[in-house]
């Protein structure tokens, strides 16, 4: 499958709803190990919670190794570019799932250093 | 019109200009209230100031007040032009429509309306000419600031908007954007997602500082619906840092400075219920650049 984005949604990249709409186009064929090619041509803008919705989401049920293989990116500019290698490195990591008493834990411990 | 009367004094974006902010923000923060300004004493207004009394007067008449600025009280004519070029007074009743200047039009943005606050800071912001940056790094740059927009929409609960506005200052070649909104605050919304995530109340003891510091860390989020997010903000202070711009944040009782020197986080000594984000980009062509170009280099 090859998908034009521009024709999709536009020469901007930037919300949520538009990243779902390519996240639904997509994850079906994605999930049964067909490839899918993405063409940004014409797309000027990029912003990160367009990418989170697009594509870090598929991290969720399709492993890292497997969506790099099966998703071509084409004709996307470097800051484009950017931005899905930061969100695909943030999801791969986000499902680890956090530990929100250590964190908490950790934050308060330095706090009260600090206020010493 | 029967009402309290607040002077506005002149006000820059220092620290103690912000301190002032804040505490006619406090002066006014009943139902009902009816409020004049008053700009007799006021020199100069930043946009910073512009954008936050934009805000206030319409969080006043949301809460059922009826606002005055009084024209007349402007001995100042600078002020006047300013605020007349950048349309401020045009939206608060005074007849006179903004005209392109130095100033980065006063825009009140009641929903995340991507294509005008898109076109607002790619045409009006930093496309404007007074940053001599290729077109990529153009769309590039408004695509950083558009998370500013997206943060305050998703996380703030803002119930009147957001409201913005800027200027080119050819003195300091400084090219300035002020975003406020009137919401929750990031602390108070990280605070009371750490005590839902914990179930336990020791979140709230997180002071200002460690909460914004906690926002700006690359994969943390408050929104867990099964969608990594929290790059956004860290996206932005890359930004910033790689091009020498500076980036302050007010949030209830915190204080951010992001800037070459890295990123520092402070408690304040009062508390806003809203977020101030403050950028100042630096026009000089060499500076403008992305990560990316870095190890390129």
């Amino acid at each position: 499958m090859i998908l034009s984005i521009k024709n999709q949604i536009g020469p901007r990249c930037i919300i949520m709803e538009d990243g779902q709409r390519i996240y639904e186009i997509i994850h079906g064929p994605l999930k049964k190990g067909e490839t899918v090619t993405l063409d940004f041509e014409g797309v000027r803008q990029f912003a990160s919670p367009f990418f989170n919705f697009a594509i870090g989401q598929l991290l969720k049920d399709i492993p890292e190794v497997d969506l790099r293989r099966l998703l071509q990116i084409e004709n996307i500019n470097e800051t484009g570019n950017l931005v899905v290698e930061r969100v695909i490195e943030n999801a791969a990591k986000y499902h680890g799932e956090l530990d929100y008493r250590k964190i908490v834990d950790d934050m308060l411990e330095q706090q009260a250093k600090e206020s010493l | 019109m029967a009402g309290k009367v607040i002077p506005i004094p002149t006000l820059n974006d220092g620290p103690r200009d912000f301190d002032r902010l804040f505490s006619i923000w406090k002066q006014v923060n009943n139902d009902f209230e009816d409020v004049c300004f008053d700009f007799s004493k006021c020199r100069f207004l930043r946009p910073n100031a512009v954008a936050f009394l934009g805000g206030l007067a319409r969080l006043i008449e949301y809460r059922a007040g009826i606002v005055v600025f009084d024209w007349d009280t402007f001995r100042n004519s600078a002020v006047m032009v300013n605020i007349c070029q950048n349309g401020f007074a045009g939206n608060f009743g005074y007849h006179a429509s903004g005209w392109d200047g130095n100033s980065i039009p006063y825009r009140e943005t009641t929903f995340l309306d991507m294509n005008g606050i898109m076109d607002y800071l790619t045409y009006n912001w930093i496309g404007k000419g007074w940053v001599n940056v290729s077109e990529r790094l153009r769309d590039a740059i408004a695509g950083r600031m558009w998370e500013i927009y997206n943060n305050a929409f998703e996380h703030s609960g803002t119930k009147i908007g957001v409201f913005s506005c800027g200027q080119y200052f050819k003195t300091s070649n400084e090219l300035v954007l002020s975003v406020v909104d009137f919401g929750q605050g990031i602390p108070n919304k990280i605070r009371a997602f750490l005590r839902h995530q914990t179930g336990e109340d020791r979140a709230s003891k997180l002071a200002g500082a460690y909460c914004l510091k906690w926002a700006f860390t690359s994969g943390y989020s408050t929104c867990i619906d099964g969608v990594a997010r929290g790059l956004g903000l860290d996206l932005l202070k890359e930004f910033i840092r790689v091009n020498q711009g500076k980036m302050e944040v007010y949030s209830n009782d915190g204080y951010a400075i992001i800037d070459r020197d890295g990123d520092r986080y402070f408690n304040t000594g009062f508390v806003f219920d809203g977020t101030i984000m403050h950028i100042t980009l630096r026009r000089d062509e060499r500076f403008y650049i992305f990560q990316d170009e870095t190890k390129r280099a």
